[in-house]
């Protein structure tokens, strides 16, 4: 099935969340992805201090984000005041109305600087959904369905950088994407891949 | 919700809860952010609203999250703070040990809360240590914790279902410093809570267990650490440690197995010990220590066991053979978080009550850790659909 990214207006500057960065890290393919994409490609402090936090377990996405900025590829940005009232109004209140300090904070940013937000967080989305609904969102998807991207990369290439974050950082893929993706990496090597849906895995088993 | 609808004096006192948990002063948190620590003092009280970006500042200094601080249904609970107190020289394995149990209780209860999940506790009756024989005292409490959960004078296999299915403790068992056997705290909104160390041989941690719940009957609003090879020091300790004993091996009951096995017999050999000793579950040490307080063998025997050769692990496999129980605390111990975790932390994340990030950070997982175990839990659901649908 085909499916059109949302990232589409090569203008608009996308704001990563934690999650994503992982996801990149993982394809093994990071600064080929973020160099095909023709979007500015924006991190949050926070989500910089969350994958600091992270490396208790050894993965070293701090540092792969950091040589990611030195490269230039990807630009840390902070909050402005409009964007710490967003980010102050998605942490506080009710546990199912909020989200942790780096997804708060990519949606506060996005929000105040009318970028997309690029965020896999099924709930994160939801919240987006229900109180901005004029938001451009999106997942790490989007990075490798962009136009830019698959006409740059091979599509082995593309097709190794999914399964790899898929594989090796458990990426969550949207319903609507499971096709696209399927179709990409195959459906042996989908069959590997524990974060696919088990009706996609149940095919080749 | 902005910060001028959220109630200062809470915000205040888990901003307290998380300084101390951090271990700083007063004064090196509002220097840290250029505030004056008058400032800060009044914050936490309640008396100043604190504004976003020092919020942001020390939530950063902290080493949490602006979430986990303002976020309806988190827990803090000072336990850190609260064992810090029972020493005055800085203890970096009893800290550790600390903060693993307060982390525990904390993401526990407040998935509990999340998903609207109500903890059953049934605290025993306080028996405060009177002056007196602490030993007397200990067997009489010990007997009568017994006969209040209905065990009577049977051997305890399983003491931490025990604790935790009888009496509602948290009970963790964690991998821990190796100076470390145990911790027990209580906290008036989470209940009795331990932690035991996994890398301890599971006869250990009864015995471990056995002198928490000790303090659990006696001293329960003071926090308690027990160090392996630590002294009785106090009265409170020495409590504990009878109170254990006679717990786990009641004076009667072991009398009567003592004679059922040595029935015959002209001498107490490792045979008899490691018998007696998986009948209670306890340590062979241990167990010869109680036959020589009861007077059932001669003091020093232990001594003559250790100076000959000791009692081997292979010897006891050899006697037990496929009784030797498998040590399924210590396997459960070796994954990232327990098992009852993993199962409310999915269950929160499939509701969409909790997010992937707000679950690493509580269940303090990288988020690869968080998503394997999430997909692993909902493997399973996919596999268990249709088969059977629970009452609630």
């Amino acid at each position: 099935m085909e499916y059109r990214s949302c990232l589409t207006d090569s203008t608009l500057p996308v704001v990563a969340d934690t999650s994503v960065i992982i996801n990149l890290n993982a394809t093994g393919y990071s600064e080929a992805l973020l160099g095909a994409l023709p979007n500015r490609f924006l991190v949050v402090e926070e989500v910089s201090l969350e994958l600091e936090v992270d490396s208790r377990t050894g993965r070293n996405d701090a540092e792969a984000l950091s040589a990611l900025v030195d490269q230039g590829s990807v630009e840390l940005v902070r909050l402005g005041d409009a964007g710490t009232q967003h980010f102050i109004s998605l942490v506080s209140g009710p546990a199912n109305q909020t989200l942790d300090d780096g997804e708060a904070a990519t949606i506060a940013y996005a929000l105040e600087h009318g970028a997309t937000a690029l965020i896999d967080e099924r709930k994160a989305i939801r919240i987006c959904a229900e109180r901005f609904g004029a938001l451009s969102t999106g997942c790490t998807v989007d990075i490798f369905a962009q136009d830019d991207v698959q006409r740059i990369l091979t599509r082995d290439t593309l097709a190794d950088a999914v399964f790899n974050a898929l594989y090796q950082g458990r990426m969550r893929v949207p319903d609507h994407y499971v096709g696209w993706v399927v179709n990409l990496i195959g459906e042996e090597r989908a069959a590997q891949c524990r974060s696919l849906p088990a009706s996609v895995r149940a095919r080749r088993s | 919700m902005s910060l001028e609808e959220l109630p200062a004096p809470n915000v205040g006192a888990r901003l307290r809860v998380a300084r101390e948990t951090a271990g700083l002063t007063q004064a090196d948190a509002a220097s840290s952010i250029d505030i004056a620590r008058t400032t800060l003092v009044a914050i936490e009280k309640g008396q100043r609203r604190i504004r976003a970006d020092e919020l942001q500042k020390l939530a950063r200094r902290y080493r949490t999250s602006v979430n986990a601080l303002l976020r309806h249904e988190s827990v803090c609970i000072d336990l850190v703070p609260r064992f810090r107190k029972l020493s005055t020289v800085s203890d970096h394995a009893t800290d550790n040990a600390a903060r693993l149990l307060t982390d525990l209780v904390q993401a526990e209860a407040e998935l509990e809360n999340t998903l609207g999940i109500t903890r059953t506790r049934n605290d025993p009756p306080e028996r405060p240590l009177m002056p007196g024989d602490v030993h007397a005292q200990a067997e009489t409490n010990a007997t009568e914790l017994r006969y209040w959960l209905g065990l009577g004078l049977a051997p305890v296999r399983d003491l931490v279902s025990l604790l935790e299915l009888d009496l509602g403790v948290r009970v963790y068992v964690r991998p821990l410093d190796s100076q470390v056997s145990g911790l027990f705290a209580y906290d008036e909104e989470v209940g009795a809570c331990m932690l035991l160390n996994a890398n301890h041989p599971h006869e250990r941690r009864t015995q471990t267990g056995g002198h928490e719940l000790g303090h659990f009957s006696a001293s329960r609003k003071k926090p308690d650490i027990l160090h392996s090879n630590e002294q009785e020091s106090s009265r409170e300790e020495r409590y504990a440690s009878a109170f254990a004993r006679a717990f786990l091996t009641p004076t009667h009951t072991v009398g009567h197995r003592f004679r059922d096995l040595t029935a015959g017999a002209s001498h107490l050999t490792r045979r008899h010990v490691i018998l007696l000793a998986h009948t209670f579950g306890i340590s062979r040490e241990a167990m010869v220590r109680r036959l020589e307080e009861l007077g059932l063998t001669k003091p020093g025997t232990w001594d003559w066991f250790q100076a000959n050769g000791g009692i081997t692990d292979e010897q006891a496999r050899q006697v037990l053979g496929d009784l030797a129980a498998v040590d399924t605390g210590k396997m459960e111990a070796e994954r990232p978080t327990t098992l009852r975790l993993n199962l409310l932390a999915a269950e929160a994340w499939r509701k969409g009550l909790l997010s992937e990030g707000q679950l690493a950070r509580l269940l303090r997982l990288s988020r690869v850790e968080l998503r394997e175990i999430l997909d692993d839990v909902e493997i399973e659901e996919v596999e268990a659909d249709g088969i059977s649908k629970l009452p609630h």
